[in-house]
């Protein structure tokens, strides 16, 4: 302790009044169990080349700061444009907005930062100092007339022998806290598969509904070639933003046939077959067709499926083969239309407790 | 050019694409095979009448552009036959029908195809095996059209475009490119067309270099284990909005700072594991106490 | 001297600026108006005083202290622009890419903030980059408290609040990101829509709760903004003050050393010097959230477009934090479990069971530790890792885990980047995943032993001062440097205190172990030293200690 004055306990006020800030903090200190073993000036001798080196450092460092936040203003209001614009179609200097605004700004808070820093380690006195901890349980006496002050009010309610009181008070309170949580719960909870639309194992292609693109043009045999692939929905109302209708028409190639499921041998259409685009792992569309190897890659978590097998999963954590659409073609004008024959066979996309 | 120097009412490609049925196969072949002299010499002879109907009314309206050549000129032929019988006839046969363990055949390929897998230097193949990567073309644009013009006229098949053919629609149809592009395309080559790679070991590349002919004739063809996308699915004018929505893609700006590649929340990971924390170590590095 | 009273205006002897009762300077004032109505003097003192040991590794909590406030601040700004809205609108702003595309209002004022507000899309950035650090940083603090023994009684109850915290900080930063309602992350929310789903018995009814009705619904982003906005920062700013209260009460620990016991803490104060140093550090940390946020562009939504069921990009990849459980669901195999008509989905497993194992396993731990160890007592030291090689195998077995795991999440970029197939990249990560985490942990706990021995050896015989002497008889033996007295056979007599052992001689005289010079300054000057140094050879002078120069 390189202290010599007597702690803050014993100072009066008059006392206190004529140390010296140092002093009166080293007593305060004392007071607050902080003991300080080590201090020392950095510059014991006022006005040093060293020292005023060091301050000019860090005035240096804080005024690049104010450079810098006078930059980002000067940007921000103008100087530079931020509206975007088409490549050739005029000053692409918009793509420096942001980098300098944000460096700027980056800039000027780093040399606050940096200059603080610098004044702490090189300005601010060298100090180390030592604190009680008294930490651990509180003293016993306080333990012991704690405990007692929560007896005695315990008493007081007379909660133990009042037992009718207990138990109606239990059960109002009980009742009522579960009430926001049935509140919140009750207004949010929806039957899965009521409403309509909403149901888990129906997608809105029936029997006979046509077979469109995104455009809402109608899909012909003679669209694709073979090893092509397109993206096709129901023809219903809504039935291209519907999150469980989006459907992969396929079209193989010759040499190419698909060995289907139980009592799904007649859902193609000539060398055209059709599965649900979701995938049946975690509900990403499963578009990444291999026209020459017939599989259909998924890319959230790489789950294969091959078209050859009725796109069975052959790889990846799928475990339930893509459903397959029931297809037929309808003459209108003298030209051939897909329309499904009726709805998946099955609950499309990722599977769930009730799906069996 | 007006629409009625086409055979197809598709507008504004610059060439007359050849009659093909479901196979590929040209209206010739599949005369010879439906067997009837009659019918056959019927068949070639509205054939020929045709074509010459086509090729001399296009010959005779087309803008010159110097190096025409979508006229396939019988010295362009000739020269692709050159071309051809020194890179190509090892692998793909005398008359394109394709070797045994070596190459398929390329009969009803078409110049497309020729152009797509040849201009991005897939072909001519140094090895066998994998073929999706990308490699310095060995011919000029030039011979690349001589050979496709060698390979049409042996087996038929989609075309190139001309060189003067539209491609790319202008910035009005970006919002439509882009939504086909998200459909069809993003699931291969990624939203920001930085390719992925597909089951065991393939891939499909990224677009960074592709040009608008590529993209076209690509998306024509189904080069390896691409779709096909035939232009009666995704019309040539969907076609050009994909292009034209891929390449202002490609050369927007970026206007967040550093793009990272435009790779996603990977890459912004290892920059905030290195670059981020990296930073902040060394500040508190400096700034605490050593033990 | 005899009054004590605190009235100083009948002091004789005070007088002038020291008058206390009478403030002249603005300071002053503000100071005896404050005084008179709070009272605080004596309780703000003690706060003032209160000691902090600064110890370098002890500021990676900071970081994620100072980036939450960062994300505070920049996400007040973008909810004056923001619209949580789903309903369907026609773009029609500067971004021509998009024109006349459909998308959701939420969408579209992602746009506009990233394109037609001025300074928008930069306060988007610094936001989005604050957050992968918040993540990131709570990470290797909470790996700096495992690792030393901090969540030792009486900090058990810290160590939860602070994986709590990590808990939130994942739930806040998927729903922030879902925000926009862009391609990329509505594919994340379709497979948590699959995973809310994949719950037996209950997950339809989850699902449907949460999306008020099948997936997409027309509610959830609504929801999901007041629980980014509301409810999670609330519940998080009321955890991370308790985490700071139960800081302040039980104060920090540290690291054993010269001086260092169980019942004080030893650094600096927070005022001036310690408050100067965090106060500096946090504006550093903003410094680059700032720089990253302008420099580094980050979820570009233009590129990815609105989101639509029907669309996916490849390489799609959730923010880093989440990346593990993308691993996890990639590599986990394709078992389903179908009893009777139901079925329990291959996804519940890697996305809801491992997570709930991992987190209750973290948080059981320092129970789990005690119980095995049979310590029941109270620690303010720290533990090199070093000294609980088993601990520090366990850690360094998790980390390897969740290594592998947030690895194979982005597998397929790895895939492409590298030539690899993907096939054998999901095969590799579910081969790694098992084999990879024992073999660290082996190897980890021999390199412990390995560090504890050299420890005790160069306590024993001194440093290797890399000086070669001849002896007469012709033998090379390397000079050491004793650390303490010796005993006859030349062996040093001093215990292993768990405090860092000077292992270079530049590191000898000072009590802290570190070198003496260096940019990373050290707290003691060369003159404190020397002081120390002829304190010692006084000492030695009046035979206090015998020491031999030279040893092998």
């Amino acid at each position: 302790m390189s202290t010599t004055h007597s702690t803050g306990e014993g100072l009066t006020a008059e006392e206190a009044a004529r140390l010296s800030p140092e002093e009166a903090m080293i007593a305060g200190a004392e007071a607050d169990g902080v003991y300080i073993v080590h201090r020392r000036e950095r510059f014991p001798i006022a006005g040093t080349k060293a020292e005023k080196r060091a301050e000019r450092t860090i005035a240096g460092v804080f005024l690049l700061g104010f450079l810098a936040a006078i930059g980002f203003i000067v940007v921000f209001c103008g100087a530079v444009p931020y509206e975007w614009k088409l490549p050739g179609a005029g000053n692409q200097n918009y793509r420096y907005f942001t980098p300098l605004v944000g460096g700027l700004l980056g800039l000027s808070l780093a040399c606050i930062g940096i200059g603080v820093v610098l004044w702490a380690k090189w300005l601010l006195p060298e100090e180390e100092a030592v604190q009680d901890r008294h930490d651990g349980a509180s003293g016993m006496t306080e333990q012991i007339l704690m405990g007692g002050t929560l007896v005695s009010g315990f008493n007081d309610l007379g909660v133990a022998r009042r037992s009718m009181l207990k138990t109606t008070l239990g059960l109002a309170g009980g009742a009522l806290g579960l009430v926001p949580l049935v509140a919140l719960v009750g207004a949010m909870i929806k039957k899965p598969g009521r409403g309509e639309g909403q149901s888990l194992f129906h997608t809105p292609y029936k029997a006979g509904v046509p077979l469109v693109y995104y455009d809402g043009r109608r899909v012909s045999p003679n669209d694709l070639q073979p090893g092509g692939i397109a993206t096709v929905f129901p023809g219903v109302e809504g039935g291209v933003k519907d999150s469980d209708s989006p459907t992969l028409l396929i079209r193989l190639k010759p040499g190419q046939t698909v060995k289907a499921r139980k009592n799904q041998a007649d859902y193609g259409w000539g060398d055209y077959v059709a599965y649900s685009k979701i995938c049946t792992h975690a509900g990403c569309p499963a578009s990444l067709y291999e026209q020459k190897t017939g599989r259909l890659l998924c890319p959230c978590h790489q789950s294969q499926f091959d078209v050859l097998q009725d796109a069975k999963p052959v790889f990846g954590p799928a475990t339930r083969s893509l459903p397959k659409l029931p297809l037929t073609v309808e003459m209108v004008d003298g030209k051939q239309y897909f329309t499904a024959k009726g709805d998946f066979p099955e609950a499309i996309g990722p599977s769930f407790w009730e799906r069996p | 050019m007006t629409d009625e120097d086409y055979l197809d009412a598709d507008a504004d490609l610059g060439f007359a694409p050849a009659v093909v049925d479901d196979a590929g196969r040209t209206a010739a072949t599949a005369a010879r095979r439906r067997g009837g002299f009659r019918r056959r010499a019927a068949s070639l002879a509205v054939l020929i009448g045709a074509l010459t109907t086509v090729g001399g009314g296009y010959a005779m309206l087309a803008p010159s552009s110097g190096a025409d050549d979508t006229a396939a000129t019988s010295q362009d032929v000739e020269a692709g036959r050159q071309l051809y019988n020194t890179s190509c006839i090892t692998c793909h046969g005398a008359n394109l029908e394709g070797v045994t363990g070596r190459g398929p055949t390329l009969v009803g390929t078409g110049s497309a195809d020729v152009y797509f897998q040849v201009s991005t230097g897939r072909m001519p193949a140094p090895v066998q095996g994998a073929l999706e990567l990308r490699k310095v073309p060995k011919y000029t644009e030039e011979q690349i059209l001589q050979l496709g013009a060698f390979v049409q006229s042996k087996g038929g098949g989609p075309e190139v475009p001309a060189a003067d053919a539209k491609l790319r629609a202008g910035s009005d149809a970006l919002g439509d490119g882009g939504e086909l592009f998200r459909l069809n395309c993003a699931s291969c080559h990624g939203a920001t067309a930085h390719g992925a790679p597909l089951s065991a070991g393939k891939v499909a590349p990224d677009l960074y270099r592709s040009t608008d002919r590529q993209l076209y004739t690509a998306m024509l063809v189904g080069p390896e284990n691409m779709p096909v996308f035939s232009n009666n699915q995704i019309t040539p004018e969907q076609k050009q909005a994909i292009i034209a929505y891929v390449q202002t893609m490609k050369q927007a700006k970026d206007p967040g700072g550093a793009g990272l590649g435009r790779i996603g929340p990977v890459a912004e990971g290892l920059v905030i594991w290195t670059a981020g924390l990296g930073v902040l170590m060394v500040s508190i590095l400096w700034i605490g106490a050593r033990l | 001297m005899t009054t004590t009273s605190d009235d100083l205006s009948k002091s004789p002897t005070v007088k002038g600026p020291k008058r206390f009762d009478k403030p002249r300077t603005p300071i002053g004032k503000a100071g005896r108006w404050s005084e008179d109505r709070l009272g605080a003097a004596g309780g703000m003192r003690k706060q003032l005083n209160k000691v902090f040991p600064d110890h370098w590794s002890f500021m990676m909590g900071e970081i994620a202290l100072y980036s939450f406030i960062i994300l505070i601040l920049s996400g007040t700004f973008l909810t004056f622009f923001f619209d949580a809205s789903m309903s369907e609108v026609r773009y029609d702003g500067s971004y021509v890419p998009l024109d006349g595309v459909e998308m959701s209002r939420a969408y579209a004022s992602t746009l506009d903030i990233s394109f037609d507000v001025r300074g928008g899309l930069v306060m988007r950035q610094i936001h989005h980059w604050a957050a992968l650090l918040f993540m990131a940083a709570m990470l290797i603090h909470m790996f700096r408290v495992f690792f030393t023994g901090a969540f030792r009684k009486p900090r058990e109850l810290n160590w939860l609040i602070g994986l709590g915290l990590i808990t939130l900080g994942l739930v806040e930063g998927f729903a922030g990101y879902s925000l926009p309602d862009d391609l990329l992350s509505g594919t994340g929310l379709r497979i948590a829509a699959a995973i809310m789903q994949s719950i037996p018995v209950i997950g339809s009814w989850a699902e449907f709760l949460v999306f008020g009705g099948k997936f997409p619904g027309t509610v959830i982003i609504g929801r999901l903004y007041i629980v980014h906005v509301l409810l999670v920062p609330g519940i998080l700013a009321g955890l991370i003050g308790a985490h700071m209260a139960l800081l302040i009460k039980q104060k920090h620990t540290e690291f054993p050393g010269p001086g260092k016991t169980e019942q004080t803490v030893s650094g600096e104060r927070m005022y001036p010097t310690y408050g100067m140093k965090a106060g500096g550090f946090f504006f550093i940390v903003f410094a680059v959230c700032a720089a990253l946020g302008g420099l580094a562009q980050i979820n570009p939504v233009w590129l990815f477009g609105p989101y639509n069921p029907a669309q996916v990009s490849s390489g799609s990849q959730p923010d880093w934090y989440i990346g593990f459980l993308d691993g996890s669901t990639r590599l986990f195999p394709s078992w389903e479990i179908r009893l009777f008509d139901h079925t329990i989905p291959p996804l519940f497993w890697p996305t809801l069971v491992l997570p709930g194992i991992l987190f209750t396993l973290a948080g059981a731990y320092p129970f789990l530790e005690a119980k095995f160890t049979g310590d029941k007592s109270a620690h303010n030291l720290l533990q090199r890792p070093r000294d609980v090689p088993v601990r520090t195998g366990l850690g360094a077995m998790a980390i390897t885990f969740y290594g592998v795991l947030l690895i194979s999440g982005g597998n397929d970029l790895i895939a492409k980047a590298f030539d690899i197939s993907l096939n054998a990249m999901t095969w590799a990560g579910r081969i790694c995943l098992l084999v990879l985490p024992p073999l660290a942990y082996a190897i980890t706990y021999k390199i412990c032993l390995g560090l504890q021995r050299h420890d005790r050896e160069v306590l024993e015989h001194g440093i290797e001062t890399g000086i070669i002497k001849l002896l007469p008889n012709g033998e090379f033996i390397e000079v050491h440097q004793p650390l303490g007295p010796v005993d006859d056979h030349g062996h040093g007599q001093l215990q292993y205190a768990g405090s860092k052992v000077p292992k270079k001689m530049n590191e000898l005289g000072n009590p802290h172990g570190s070198k003496i010079r260096g940019f990373f300054y050290p707290v003691r000057e060369k003159s404190d030293i020397q002081a120390e140094l002829d304190a010692l050879a006084a000492a030695e002078a009046r035979g206090e200690h015998r020491q031999k120069e030279l040893t092998d």
